[in-house]
């Protein structure tokens, strides 16, 4: 401790060390292995009256590369529920064994598999917490959309650091810049949910894919979605974004040796 | 290789959740006694608290503690002064004007101030540093005085408890803690006794203590005046005055002066002033503080 | 090293403005914590005690949700809060305040059930403390205040640090724009730099004695500082989630702020 009046009752260079502000860092060279190398790039997802529509591409980066153009980052747990994962590929897969074993596991139970999308949304976060509280954090942002125990349209992120929030529309990654202004736009938080129907909920989605295909450049042009009603879950794999429009490329001007 | 065997052939799920123990902690409705802290699972977590919570090295880390700090204590024919400040920042931000920087340790003495003026048996401690650390250990040693009390059927000495807390200190020294405090009391064996402990681990028994950012405006004033034959009353007025001074030229003292006085019978309060009107009464009735104006 | 050192003033005295602290970056390393923003406030009268915060949860310069509850109620229902009657606010970094809350929730259900009785807010206040200290050296990152009635039935209000100092108070606001709503509230609630009109001249001039104010004054008072804290904090918005605790238990208030 520190007994200069002026810097009273603070550590002391000579016994802490000099102050390091890198622990601070949250950007800036990685050399650790506990960093994403695979990852996923945005998971998009909207209520709508009776269910929940979420949508991802198919695509894993590695890097800028464009790596692995057929991974499914939906994963469907139990007949009413779906994971949407961003980020490292290799802790979704992970997280995917974890919810499998759990399936099974419910699965030898008398009554069956009866955790809903809100049971499964409490213990992933609870599961990426206890992660970051060791340091040894899963690097996603999920999204989990379903019904909660009151068969209301259930949707909610969490992320490696275990912060949850929910809200009628939701997107992870570049999404939440890009897709979330669009929802909002069409969707606007004041409609009730009963007002969006299952059609514009899934166009809605598929526009969204299409904004982010044109700008985010870690993003694939295939990709799934799935709508889960009370009927059951509806997955589409293998789509192809269409009717692009290039036409708003002609004018950008200014990139690299084109300035003028 | 049996561990890693263990570790691949239970299902993934089984190693993910809390442990048995671990639920079993986080619902213990009592505090455990072991004093277990969770330390970040860092390689150097010293230096990864220090980077979180040094205000001073750098004014925007993200966790702002709480710290005290002008104290001061001493013994005269009368029993022994304890005055404080009551000013909390976090950093540049006043977290609080309103600190009772006087914390009353063991059982006897414990609960609220009372209503009537009778002195209450047992020991005060002070408060300066990080108020958490403060608090939870003074908290901590006042559970050890009690139990000395019902194992012993006699009150703990002063040199007794000060050793505690400094045992305590040196056992945590280098984790970060920062705490400087002062014991006092008056106990048959002792007379009136007064320590000093800090989160260094040191402990000095003394006659005069001044502790935190504005100690040193506190021992120009106390030191200049101080006599061990003052009155009761010459005391309290130069305790309270002591830490004026230090709350007028500290950045980091402010608020009300909390004034107690240890005797033989045990501690009496005697009050928690604003000082902004006890500042005016000293300028203006008494001449001091000449470098301040007092047009309006 | 010892204390007088030949460089005693390495560590150079705290200025307001920024300064360089020029330690190499070392190592790229995890940063477990992260600012969901929002603010809280809390104020107390002669028979209640009212407990507010707003509903925006934020990362960066993005807006998570508009409705993120983070005003708590502490040892009833899980699902409808019935039979509680105590309430914690929690403001800073979400994840934590989750775990912060999920906590104490269960050590104040843990008390009933092995004594028989419900916990007092002195014995909770203290407990929530001792939480908050065992993470002393990995902090929670939160700033919590606990609201409630003590044994009198006079309304009680505890304000904490991240790592557990606490004090009982008549008022305190909490979070990004504590700074903004500190000041009203010292103004309008302990009446600091008020003054007894015609008491005097000059220094002689009496100052106001704070007493406690009625429920409707301090339920507008807590509008006031929350509209003016939304027209100039970015991070406070959206609604306002207003927890009113008395004799006859505990009532939510749900108002909108602007949503800018």
């Amino acid at each position: 401790m520190n007994h200069y009046p002026e810097v009273w009752g603070r550590p002391r260079d000579d016994v802490y060390g000099s102050y390091n502000p890198s622990y601070l860092q949250t950007s800036g060279p990685k050399t650790h292995t506990q960093s994403p190398a695979v990852t996923g790039t945005s998971v998009i997802a909207v209520k709508f009256n009776g269910g929940v529509a979420i949508a991802a591409d198919n695509l894993a980066s590695y890097g800028s590369l464009a790596r692995f153009t057929d991974v499914k980052r939906l994963r469907i747990f139990g007949d009413s529920a779906v994971v949407g994962f961003g980020g490292d590929v290799s802790d979704m897969q992970y997280i995917d064994r974890l919810l499998e074993s759990i399936d099974i596991r419910e699965n030898y139970s008398a009554h069956g598999n009866t955790l809903n999308a809100k049971n499964l949304h409490t213990y992933l976060s609870k599961v990426f917490y206890k992660r970051r509280s060791e340091f040894n954090p899963l690097w996603n942002h999920i999204l989990v959309a379903g019904f909660d125990e009151n068969k209301n349209p259930f949707l909610s992120s969490a992320d490696l650091l275990g912060t949850t929030y929910s809200a009628p529309h939701l997107a992870t990654g570049f999404g939440a810049h890009l897709a979330i202004p669009i929802l909002r736009r069409l969707f606007p938080e004041e409609t009730p949910i009963e007002k969006i129907s299952k059609e514009e909920a899934e166009a809605a989605l598929r526009e969204c894919l299409k904004v982010l295909w044109y700008r985010d450049a870690r993003s694939l042009d295939q990709y799934s979605v799935a709508v889960i009603t009370s009927d059951g879950i509806e997955v589409k794999e293998n789509q192809q974004i269409e009717a692009q429009s290039w036409a708003f490329a002609e004018s950008i001007k200014g990139y690299g040796a084109q300035v003028n | 290789m049996d561990k890693l065997v263990a570790q691949y052939s239970r299902a993934p799920h089984q190693n993910e959740f809390y442990s048995e123990q671990e639920q079993h902690d986080l619902t213990e409705s009592l505090p455990p006694i072991s004093l277990k802290f969770n330390l970040p699972p860092v390689d150097n977590s010293r230096s990864w608290l220090r980077a979180m919570t040094d205000d001073h090295s750098n004014p925007s880390c993200p966790i702002k503690l709480a710290h005290g700090t002008t104290t001061l204590a001493f013994r005269f024919q009368g029993g022994i002064i304890v005055a404080t400040d009551s000013r909390a920042t976090a950093g540049n931000w006043i977290a609080s004007q309103t600190v009772k920087k006087v914390i009353p340790v063991s059982r006897l003495s414990r609960g609220e101030d009372k209503e009537n003026n009778a002195p209450v048996p047992g020991l005060l401690g002070t408060m300066a540093g990080g108020a958490a650390d403060c608090q939870y250990w003074l908290r901590y040693l006042s559970q050890q005085c009690t139990l000395h009390e019902i194992r012993h059927k006699r009150r703990i000495t002063v040199a007794a408890a000060s050793k505690i807390l400094a045992n305590l200190t040196y056992a945590y020294k280098g984790y970060g803690l920062s705490m400087g405090t002062m014991l006092a009391g008056m106990t048959p064996q002792e007379g009136p006794a007064l320590y000093y402990i800090d989160s260094d681990g040191t402990r000095l028994p003394g006659n005069l203590f001044c502790v935190g950012s504005g100690q040193t405006f506190a021992y120009g004033v106390l030191d200049a005046n101080y006599r061990y034959d003052l009155t009761e009353e010459e005391a309290l007025e130069l305790g309270r005055r002591s830490i004026l001074a230090a709350m007028h030229r500290d950045a980091y003292s402010g608020g009300y002066i909390n004034l107690y006085h240890v005797k033989e019978e045990g501690w009496v309060h005697h009050g928690f002033n604003d000082m902004n009107p006890l500042f005016w009464k000293t300028k203006l009735e008494k001449g001091e503080f000449s470098n301040v104006t007092s047009e309006l | 090293m010892s204390l007088m050192g030949q460089q005693p003033h390495s560590e150079a005295i705290g200025y307001s403005f920024p300064q360089s602290t020029n330690a190499p970056i070392k190592e790229h390393s995890f940063y477990p914590y992260t600012d969901n923003g929002g603010s809280t406030l809390g104020i107390t009268g002669a028979d209640f005690a009212i407990l507010a915060g707003d509903t925006r949860s934020v990362a960066g310069y993005n807006i998570n949700s508009r409705y993120a509850p983070k005003v708590f109620k502490i040892g009833g229902d899980d699902e409808t809060g019935d039979g509680a009657h105590i309430i914690l606010s929690v403001v800073g970094f979400a994840a934590d305040g989750q775990a912060l809350k999920e906590r104490l929730d269960a050590v104040v259900k843990m008390y009933k059930y092995q004594h028989g009785k419900p916990m007092s807010v002195r014995a909770c206040a203290q407990r929530l403390s001792t939480i908050l200290y065992q993470k002393r050296f990995f902090p929670y990152y939160v700033h919590a205040i606990l609201a409630g009635l003590d044994e009198e039935g006079k309304g009680a209000l505890y304000s904490y640090d991240p790592v557990g100092s606490y004090e009982r108070e008549q008022c305190r606001a909490a979070g990004s724009a504590a700074s903004l709503i500190m000041p009203f509230l010292d103004n309008q609630v302990n009446f600091k730099n008020q003054y007894i009109p015609g008491s005097g001249e000059g220094h002689a001039l009496e100052s106001k004695k704070p007493e406690p104010l009625p429920r409707e004054t301090v339920e507008q008072i807590v509008r006031d500082a929350f509209t003016s804290a939304v027209e100039r904090h970015i991070e406070v918005g959206d609604g306002l989630q207003l927890m009113v605790i008395t004799e006859k238990g505990i009532e939510e208030i749900y108002t909108p702020l602007k949503k800018d």
